[in-house]
């Protein structure tokens, strides 16, 4: 294949409303190349996706392929031109079988009269075959399948379209073993497909893609290839500046009466908790999948009722019964929950409404609500946790993810409670995200609150926790603090073999 | 999420006693024992004049249930079945062809009007995007207003051949109303079968997942409405021969009756589960139950509180009855 570049981009933009989502965004990609698309969340990437694979049509630009104008208005148009996406969503339909989702939208050949499921079948199977998977059958539902399962079976229906570019968004998000997938995007790169791969993860990047163009705020910011380039320079040019290398900064515990203290503490799934949280502490909580931290969290931020025990909030015992009883306690808890998509955010409101939203009597003048006083009061809060103003008006489910999550924690602010209960709070966010929201953590108890909060990312609990629970069973096992506190302790620790030391709590 | 073991083996396919109980196979079982119930109550039920009067009296439910199903499927709501239905009824009312080509013109002009209201209201609904309930709503205004303008009061004469043929049985043992209902089970189970028939199903379930899998959603969602016109004229064209007369108000009743035999039949309002089948089933049932109250003498003034409880409590089991085939297939 001597063809110079399959996709061609030249100033392509791309508005949702207010929101300016893609900006002048440029960049060849040539036959046969492996291109990874790198940015922080919300830097454009996904609306890019969706512009290649027609689902949105772009403001302004021009788009080739082969040399030739490319203006998809559907998925079949695009398919038409050999261009096809497996999508970060994944797009498969739970209650059709493995093989009518690969065929889809034409699972039958013939129109009216349907042909027999059999041949329908073996066609899927021929496609199974052909991307190498051996073990999921074409007549298996889809809703009975793993999500690492479903993931493969969204890649092959891409790759089988896939006769000029390939577009994969975080195809390995749920892939436990990414090497199946690099052999097959070998065999396609080989017959002259280019590839777009966007993912989260450098190592994966490095190992499949040639080079890589960063966005950053729906612009392009940098072609480059990557074997010339540091992480350190890639984070610096999605970012937009170094990340201070994460120096480990200890906050001085105080011995004042602790913002939260838990006797005997009992519920669903918990067991005997003892535990404290002072003025000027992380407090950690590590434990694998279900050993009682989410309800443990829970209730502490009120969304949950104890059955046994006391807590005392900074020092008097505390009902907690609800969030808002949480939020009224001596000084306040504020709870950032688990699943910020159904019980967190209001996907139709502002940013700004999200934000102010408990904390309404304090912005209301005259029993009335008035939206600049709302973005006045949420505006300080969202630059605690560095969310761009210009987001403030925005729906917030028009955000990226990690936009969405900042907002939710500068609600968390809003209320003023001293103390944060968050569950993974920077979970699933890119790098830029999650050193925003650290900051703001640690900000926020050096100004004198305290903050309790899981993390499914041991590296993550090192490097923020003054102290550091494991959970495992519903009980506390271990607590770790000082030089104890390191991944291997607790991962020892949350496998309930604790090797290292009970510290003194 | 049901994980499946992956350590041996190609993952196979459902088995086959939840695929069934997925299907219309719950609600005929209701249907059956309703049946013989009725039957033990009431031994004559299976006389063949019995038969042939309880489906002739079913049909027109039976029809407008298996349309609205065509739009509940996608997802989609639809009011517009009360007035299409009176709307078919009165103008079969006013056209006195007699003999087979009366019928066959009857039955071309209703279609041709259950089309168009379809059309009307699928192009607002799949093309425009306005809410579904509104534009059915004034689709059935609309409709209902054009009956009463073409026949402002009870009357007129459906022609007799129709009457007769369409309500009576073929060599004199197979009712008609059954070999219609009999045809209607087999077109939607090559339908459900065809690409639009797995795109319909596909857009209830997830819509936006459909669009990104390349089905057309404006176009398929256009097309359920025309199917369900069809079946609400088709519906009233029946009434109409069972009653032999014209009734501007004859659909009134058929609007919440047919939702209550869709829901009956299981089929999911949210849109992606369930079937054209079931809901004939559940319209079915929902009028044999008014027969068997009537033989088990309970007052008349008791049968919509026995008619609402039985339907929740057949609601509740169909779903208990998947999870228990589910729940087996993960002891597998």
């Amino acid at each position: 294949m001597t063809t110079p570049a399959a996709l061609h981009i030249a100033g392509l933009s791309k508005r949702y409303g207010a929101t300016q989502a893609l900006t002048d965004v440029s960049m060849t990609i040539p036959s046969g190349e492996v291109r990874a698309i790198l940015g922080e969340n919300g830097a454009g990437k996904s609306t890019l996706v969706k512009v290649l694979s027609g689902v949105v049509t772009p403001n302004q630009g021009q788009l080739e392929m082969d040399g030739q104008a490319y203006a998809p208005s559907s998925i079949t148009q695009a398919r038409l031109r050999g261009v096809s996406t497996a999508f970060q969503e994944l797009s498969l339909i739970p209650n059709l079988s493995v093989g009518e989702n690969l065929l889809l939208p034409r699972p039958s050949r013939t129109a009216f009269w349907p042909e027999a499921r059999q041949k329908t079948m073996q066609r899927a199977e021929q496609i199974l075959s052909d991307w190498q998977i051996t073990d999921i059958s074409a007549d298996a539902i889809v809703a009975n399948l793993s999500l690492a399962e479903r993931q493969r079976i969204e890649i092959v229906r891409a790759f089988s379209h896939a006769k000029r570019l390939l577009i994969l968004d975080e195809p390995t998000a749920a892939l436990p073993d990414a090497q199946w997938l690099f052999d097959q995007i070998r065999r396609v790169t080989q017959k002259g497909v280019a590839v777009i791969y966007i993912s989260h993860r450098l190592g994966e990047v490095r190992e499949i893609c040639q080079s890589a163009t960063v966005l950053r705020n729906g612009s392009t910011i940098k072609t480059t290839d990557l074997a010339g380039i540091a992480n350190d320079e890639i984070f610096a040019l999605m970012v937009g500046h170094r990340p201070t290398p994460a120096v480990k900064v200890r906050a001085q515990s105080s011995t004042d009466v602790p913002l939260i203290e838990t006797k005997g503490l009992g519920g669903w799934r918990l067991r005997d908790i003892n535990l404290t949280v002072r003025v000027g502490e992380i407090v950690g909580v590590a434990g694998l999948e279900g050993q009682g931290q989410s309800e443990l969290l829970r209730v502490l931020g009120g969304a949950s009722t104890r059955r046994q025990g006391q807590v005392l909030v900074a020092g008097k015992p505390a009902d907690l019964g609800t969030p808002r009883k949480a939020l009224d306690a001596e000084g306040g808890i504020a709870f950032v929950p688990e699943e910020r998509k159904t019980a967190g955010i209001f996907a139709n409101l502002s940013a700004a409404s999200n934000i102010a939203l408990p904390s309404l009597s304090k912005i209301s003048r005259g029993g009335l609500l008035w939206p600049s006083l709302e973005r006045k009061f949420a505006e300080p809060m969202g630059r605690r946790v560095a969310l761009a103003d210009r987001y403030l008006s925005v729906p917030v489910g028009a955000l990226s993810g990690g936009n969405q999550q900042k907002a939710l924690l500068a609600r968390a602010l809003m209320t003023g409670a001293r103390c944060l209960v968050l569950f993974d709070p920077a979970r699933g966010v890119d790098v830029g995200t999650k050193q925003s929201i650290y900051a703001m953590m640690r900000e926020f108890v050096a100004q004198g609150g305290g903050i309790i909060f899981y993390s499914s990312e041991l590296s993550e609990l090192v490097e923020l926790s003054s102290r550091c629970l494991a959970m495992y069973d519903g009980r506390i096992v271990a607590e770790l603090e000082g030089d104890t506190l390191n991944e291997e302790s607790l991962v020892a620790a949350a496998h309930g073999t604790p090797l290292a030391q009970r510290k003194a709590g | 999420m049901v994980s499946v073991s992956t350590g041996a083996g190609r993952l196979r396919n459902a088995s086959a006693l939840q695929n069934m109980f997925d299907g219309p196979v719950p609600i005929i079982c209701i249907f059956l024992i309703m049946a013989a119930i009725y039957a033990s109550v009431l031994p004559s039920a299976l006389s063949q004049y019995s038969i042939e009067s309880l489906f002739n009296n079913s049909l027109p439910l039976m029809l407008a249930a298996a349309g609205a199903t065509f739009v509940i499927l996608h997802g989609g709501f639809d009011l517009s079945v009360a007035g299409v239905i009176s709307l078919a009824n009165v103008v079969v009312a006013v056209t006195p062809v007699s003999g087979p080509e009366g019928a066959a013109l009857n039955l071309v002009s209703v279609l041709a009007i259950g089309l168009l209201v379809g059309a009307i209201n699928g192009f607002f609904v799949a093309y425009m995007r306005i809410q579904a309930i509104a534009v059915t709503l004034a689709t059935m205004i609309i409709c209902k207003g054009a009956a009463l303008l073409i026949l402002g009061a009870p009357g007129g004469k459906v022609p007799d051949f129709m009457v007769n043929q369409l309500t009576g049985s073929l060599f004199g043992m197979l009712p008609v109303a059954i070999i219609i209902a009999a045809a209607v089970i087999v077109f939607w189970s090559v339908y459900r079968r065809t690409n639009t028939g797995r795109a319909l199903l596909a857009i209830g379930q997830d819509d936006h997942a459909a669009a990104l899998s390349g089905i057309a959603v404006a176009k398929v969602r256009f097309s359920s409405f025309l199917w369900a016109g069809a079946f609400y004229a088709l519906a009233g064209y029946m009434l109409a021969a069972q009653t032999s007369t014209g009734n501007p108000n004859a659909g009134d009743p058929f609007l919440l009756l047919c939702f209550a035999g869709v829901a009956l039949g299981g089929t999911a309002f949210g849109g992606g589960r369930g079937g054209v089948t079931a809901s004939l089933f559940g319209a079915a049932t929902l009028m044999l139950m008014q027969k068997v109250l009537f033989a088990l003498g309970v007052s008349s003034f008791y049968t919509g509180v026995v008619q609402g409880v039985i339907m929740i409590v057949a609601v509740l089991m169909m779903p208990m009855m998947r999870a228990v085939t589910q729940s087996s297939r993960g002891n597998e």
